[in-house]
C-alpha cells in the first residue's frame, strides 16, 4: 500500500516534469496560476459581511473586472454545485443569486454564450429546480444544460495524471472559451471538504470511477487536463457537517464570505481554514499543489481581505 | 339523439384515453400528478380495492355501478383505457385494410365471461386476488402497455429529435435515459399486446365481452339497464348499417335483438341508422302489446329469464366480491400482527427466519430477501394483495428507482413496482408514487412522514469496502445518505471510514445506488418485510469552528 509520503513524492515528479511552458500553451489566461519562482504571486480575493452579489462584485472588481476574464464572443461555461435536490438555505448547493448575477455579468462582458450545467448527485431535473438554479440561470440568460445526458460528454485522455488516465469529460467543459467554477464550501464525509476542486467531479461522467481509482488523487489528476479560468467560492454560509448532502438548516453557519481567485489550490487552501482545517488536511488540495497547479502556501499567496461592512 | 350522446362519448372518451396514455407515458413529468391519479382513481377496479380495503372512501366504483344500472356499459364504452384502446387499433386496422369491414352477430361466449369472471372472484376469496386482479384489470392491462412498451419507444423518439435537431435545446427539450424494463416484463406486456391487439382488430370488443371480469360484471348489470338499445322490428329493414359501426358484434338482426350485456353504450348504431328504427330509452316499464305509436319492444321471455339469472349470479358475485375485500382489509389492516404467512423467497440456503435472531455465516444470510417495496405499502403482504401493478406510480417515479418486477417477489408480485437500485434510489424529498396510487397499495405519505418509513435498511460490509481494501477515501454511501444513517468515522492515518446507524435508515437505497464497489457492493439495502418507523434525532444548530468574524488566513 502507497503511504501519504509517496503519493507528494510522485505528485512532486509529475509537477515537476510538467513545465511551465507546457501550461502557459494550454492555458494563457493563467499565467498567474502556476507559483513560478520570480513570477508573480497568486492573487486570491476574499470579500466578508456582505450579500452574495455585492461581495462577488467587490471581489471582481477587485480582479479587473469581468471583463479580464471574459471578452466579448467568448463561450462561457459557468459551473454550480447543484448536486443536490434541496432548496438553497441549505447550502448544499451554490446559491442562485451568486450564479444569476455572474451570468448577467458575462452576457453584460459580451459573451456569445453561457452555460450552465453539473452531473448531479440527486435526480437531475428535481436538483436544478430545487436549487432554484435552473430558474435563476434561465431568467439571468443562459442555456441550462442536461448533465444527465452522456452524450454530451467526451472521452478525453488526462496525459500527467497519476491516477486518472482517461475520463468522459462534459465537452462544455473542454470546449468553452471561459470556464468560471462556481462552488460552494461545505463539509464531506469522505473527502472532508468541498469546494473548488472537488466541485470539477461535476464536469466527468463516471463519478464511481474516481471513487474507485483513488478519489483525491483523481480530483487533483484531472485539473492538470481540465482547469477553470477562474474560481468563486460560495461561503456565505457553508455546511459544515452532515456534508455534502446535509440534513436541515441547522447544519450551515453564517459566514458571509466569498473567494475568487485564478489559483484554485489556493482557493481551496483558504476555504479550507475557513472550516477550520490546514490546507494540508485536505489531501486533493496537497496533491494538486504537488502537481505544480497551484500555490498551497497562503503566506505566498497575495490574498486581498476586503470587508463590506 | 344519437349523434348527440355519440358525441358525448367520444368526448369523454377522448379524455380518459389521451389524458391516461400522457400519464404513462410522460418521460419528462410534464402533467401534475393529479391528472393520472384523477383519471385512475375512477376507474372501476382500483376504486373497488381502495373502498373495499378501506384504503379510501373510494365511491367511484359504486357510480359505475350505478350508471351501468341505470344507462349501461358507459364505463366500457367511454372510461375504460383499455377499451378505448381496442376501439383505436380496431380503426386502424380498417384504415389499414387489415380487418373485416363489418362484424357479424356472434352468440354470447357466456361460460368463458362467467368463467373469468367467477375465477377472478375465487381468486380474490382464495386470497389470490392480487394476482388475479393485476392480470385481468383493464385499466392495468392498459398502464402495462403504456408504460413498459409505448414509454420507451416515445422516450427514443424524443432523443432521436433532440440528437437530429440541436437547437431544440434551447426550447427546452434534452435527452431522456431509457429504462427498459426488464425482459420477463416486456414479453408479458407483449403477449397482451398481441393477444388485445389480435382481438380487436379482428373481433372488435371480443376481449372485452369474453375475457374482461370488469366487462362481465357490468354486462349483468346493462343487461337490466333502465335505459337500453332496443329495434323496432316494425321500422328496421335489415339494411346492417349498424352492423358495421357495432363494436361488440351484440346486434342480432335475425331477430332484430340486441345483447344489451355486450353492448358497451358507443351510440355509434344510434346515430347510423337511417330508419330510426333503433332506439335508446326507458325499458323498466312493463311490458305492454306493441302500438304503433310505441316503439317500445317487450322484452322477450329468454331475454327475461336471462336477467333474472343475471341478477341472482350478480348478488352472489357482490357478496362474494365483498367477502374478497373484508379478507384484503383484514391483512392489509394487520400492521405488525400480521406477520406474512406466504413463504418468502429468500437467498441462500438458511432457515425460515427473517429476523436479526438468525446468525448466518454469510453476510447476508440473515437478512429478509427479495425486493423493497415503495414507501407508503406498509408491507410486502398488504402491498401483494392491493396492487394491481397498473405502473402509474412508475411512471412517475422520477428517479426510476421504481421499476416493475417480474418474478423477483414471487408470481403475485407480477409487474408490480419494486426499487431496482442499480437504476436510481428513492429521492428523500418524494411523495409521488403514494400520490398517484389510484388502488390504496401505496398509502400517499406526507412528506414527514415518508421521511422517516423504513422500508429497507443498509448493511455494510467493510471487508469490500474501497477505504478499507485500498487504503483511499471514499464515502459515497454516506455522501448521498439523507438521513446521515450512513456516516463515516476516523479510520487509520487520516481516513474516513463508513458506518450505520440503523435507527435512522429509511432504506431508500442511495448508499447501495452510490457505491462504486463491483461486482458486490460494499453497502447493501435488504427489505423490510414490514415497514418500520425510523427515528428522527432533533440536532442542535452547528457551531463554527473557526471565528467567524474574520479572515482565518
Amino acid at each position: 500500500m502507497k503511504t501519504r509520503r509517496d503519493f507528494i513524492k510522485a505528485g512532486f515528479a509529475l509537477g515537476a516534469s510538467f513545465s511551465l511552458s507546457d501550461l502557459s500553451g494550454l492555458y494563457a489566461a493563467d499565467a498567474a496560476t502556476a507559483p513560478a519562482p520570480g513570477g508573480s504571486r497568486s492573487i486570491l480575493v476574499a470579500v466578508r459581511d456582505g450579500d452574495r452579489v455585492a461581495m462577488l462584485d467587490k471581489a471582481l472588481a477587485e480582479l479587473g473586472g469581468i471583463g479580464a476574464f471574459v471578452k466579448p464572443g467568448q463561450t462561457v461555461l459557468i459551473k454550480p454545485n447543484i448536486g443536490w435536490d434541496v432548496p438553497p438555505e441549505r447550502g448544499a448547493n451554490t446559491h442562485p443569486d451568486l450564479v444569476a448575477r455572474l451570468i448577467t455579468l458575462c452576457r453584460e462582458a459580451g459573451a456569445k454564450s453561457v452555460s450552465v450545467f453539473d452531473n448531479t448527485c440527486d435526480e437531475w431535473t428535481l436538483s436544478y429546480a430545487n436549487s432554484g438554479i435552473e430558474k435563476a440561470a434561465r431568467e439571468a440568460g443562459a442555456t441550462v444544460v442536461n448533465g444527465k445526458d452522456e452524450s454530451l460528454y467526451r472521452q478525453t485522455d488526462v496525459p500527467n495524471g497519476v491516477k486518472l488516465k482517461s475520463a468522459k469529460v462534459h465537452s462544455l467543459a473542454l470546449d468553452s472559451d471561459v470556464f468560471i467554477n462556481v462552488p460552494v464550501l461545505k463539509h464531506h464525509s469522505g473527502s472532508l471538504m468541498t469546494s473548488a476542486m472537488k466541485n470539477l467531479m461535476g464536469i466527468v461522467w463516471d463519478r464511481r470511477a474516481y471513487h474507485r481509482a483513488d478519489l483525491h488523487q483523481c480530483i487533483a489528476d484531472l485539473l492538470t487536463r481540465v482547469k477553470p479560468t477562474l474560481n468563486i467560492v460560495d461561503a456565505y454560509h457553508p455546511m459544515v457537517r452532515n456534508g455534502p448532502r446535509g440534513k436541515s438548516v441547522e447544519d450551515v453557519i453564517v459566514l458571509k464570505t466569498l473567494l475568487a481567485s485564478r489559483d484554485i489550490v489556493a482557493v481551496d487552501a483558504a476555504a479550507a481554514k475557513l472550516l477550520g482545517h490546514q490546507p494540508t488536511d485536505v489531501r486533493h488540495v496537497q496533491l494538486a499543489a504537488a502537481h505544480g497547479l497551484g500555490t498551497l502556501d497562503l503566506d505566498q499567496v497575495d490574498i486581498r481581505r476586503l470587508r463590506l461592512a | 339523439m344519437g349523434a348527440r350522446l355519440r358525441w358525448i362519448r367520444r368526448t369523454v372518451a377522448a379524455a380518459f384515453l389521451v389524458g391516461l396514455a400522457f400519464a404513462f407515458v410522460d418521460f419528462r413529468h410534464l402533467a401534475p400528478e393529479r391528472l393520472g391519479h384523477a383519471l385512475a382513481s375512477v376507474q372501476f377496479v382500483p376504486s373497488a380495492l381502495s373502498l373495499l380495503t378501506g384504503a379510501s372512501f373510494s365511491i367511484a366504483c359504486l357510480v359505475v355501478l350505478a350508471a351501468t344500472l341505470a344507462v349501461g356499459r358507459v364505463y366500457c364504452g367511454a372510461i375504460c383505457p383499455l377499451g378505448l384502446l381496442q376501439d383505436v387499433i380496431r380503426r386502424v386496422s380498417r384504415l389499414l385494410n387489415q380487418a373485416p369491414p363489418f362484424l357479424k352477430y356472434a352468440p354470447a361466449r357466456s361460460w368463458i365471461r362467467h368463467g373469468f369472471l367467477w375465477a377472478t372472484a375465487l381468486a380474490i376469496v382464495a386470497g389470490w386476488g392480487g394476482l388475479a386482479l393485476a392480470v385481468l384489470d383493464p385499466y392495468s392491462n392498459f398502464g402495462r402497455l403504456f408504460s413498459a412498451l409505448v414509454r420507451p419507444v416515445v422516450t427514443l423518439a424524443n432523443n432521436a429529435l433532440v440528437h437530429a435537431f440541436p437547437s431544440l435545446a434551447s426550447h427546452g427539450w434534452y435527452r431522456v435515459d431509457v429504462v427498459w424494463a426488464s425482459l420477463g416484463v416486456i414479453s408479458v406486456a407483449l403477449t397482451v399486446l398481441v393477444v388485445i391487439g389480435v382481438m380487436s382488430a379482428l373481433r372488435g370488443r371480443l376481449y372485452c365481452n369474453t375475457v374482461c371480469p370488469v366487462g362481465t360484471l357490468l354486462g349483468m348489470l346493462s343487461r337490466r339497464a333502465a335505459y337500453r338499445l332496443s329495434i323496432n322490428s316494425r321500422r328496421c329493414k335489415r339494411c346492417a348499417e349498424c352492423l358495421k359501426v357495432c363494436r361488440a358484434q351484440c346486434i342480432d338482426l335475425r331477430t332484430r335483438q340486441i345483447d344489451a350485456s355486450r353492448c358497451v353504450a358507443c351510440f355509434d348504431c344510434l346515430s347510423v341508422c337511417k330508419e330510426a328504427a333503433l332506439a335508446y330509452e326507458y325499458s323498466w316499464k312493463k311490458p305492454q302489446p306493441e302500438v304503433d305509436t310505441a316503439p317500445a319492444v317487450p322484452e322477450p321471455s329468454t331475454n327475461f329469464s336471462a336477467g333474472r339469472r343475471a341478477f341472482v349470479s350478480n348478488s352472489l358475485t357482490s357478496i362474494l366480491s365483498a367477502l374478497g375485500g373484508l379478507t384484503l382489509l383484514a391483512r392489509g389492516g394487520g400492521g405488525e400482527g400480521a406477520e406474512p404467512a406466504r413463504p418468502q423467497r429468500h437467498r441462500g440456503n438458511h432457515g425460515e427466519g427473517h429476523g436479526g435472531e438468525h446468525s448466518g455465516k454469510r453476510h447476508r444470510e440473515h437478512h429478509d430477501a427479495g425486493p423493497i417495496c415503495p414507501p407508503g405499502s406498509g408491507s410486502r403482504e398488504a402491498f401483494l394483495s392491493r396492487c394491481t401493478a397498473c405502473q402509474l406510480c412508475i411512471s412517475a417515479c422520477p428517479t426510476r428507482v421504481l421499476q416493475p418486477a417480474f418474478l423477483e417477489y414471487g408470481i403475485a408480485g407480477l409487474m408490480k413496482p419494486r426499487f431496482d437500485l442499480a437504476v436510481a434510489f428513492c429521492n428523500f424529498d418524494c411523495t409521488r408514487c403514494g400520490d398517484v396510487c389510484p388502488t390504496g397499495a401505496i398509502d400517499a405519505l406526507a412528506l414527514p412522514e415518508k421521511q422517516v418509513t423504513r422500508v429497507g435498511v443498509a448493511h455494510f460490509d467493510r471487508r469490500l469496502c474501497i477505504v478499507d481494501q485500498n487504503g483511499t477515501d471514499c464515502a459515497a454511501c454516506s455522501e448521498h445518505c439523507p438521513t446521515k444513517a450512513v456516516h463515516t468515522v476516523p479510520f487509520r492515518e487520516n481516513l474516513r471510514l463508513p458506518e450505520v446507524d440503523e435507527s435512522l435508515c429509511i432504506g431508500c437505497g442511495a448508499c447501495e445506488f452510490a457505491c462504486p464497489v463491483q461486482p458486490t457492493k460494499a453497502i447493501t439495502v435488504s427489505p423490510k418485510l414490514v415497514h418500520e418507523r425510523a427515528s428522527k434525532a432533533r440536532e442542535e444548530k452547528a457551531s463554527t469552528p473557526v471565528p467567524t468574524n474574520d479572515f482565518p488566513f
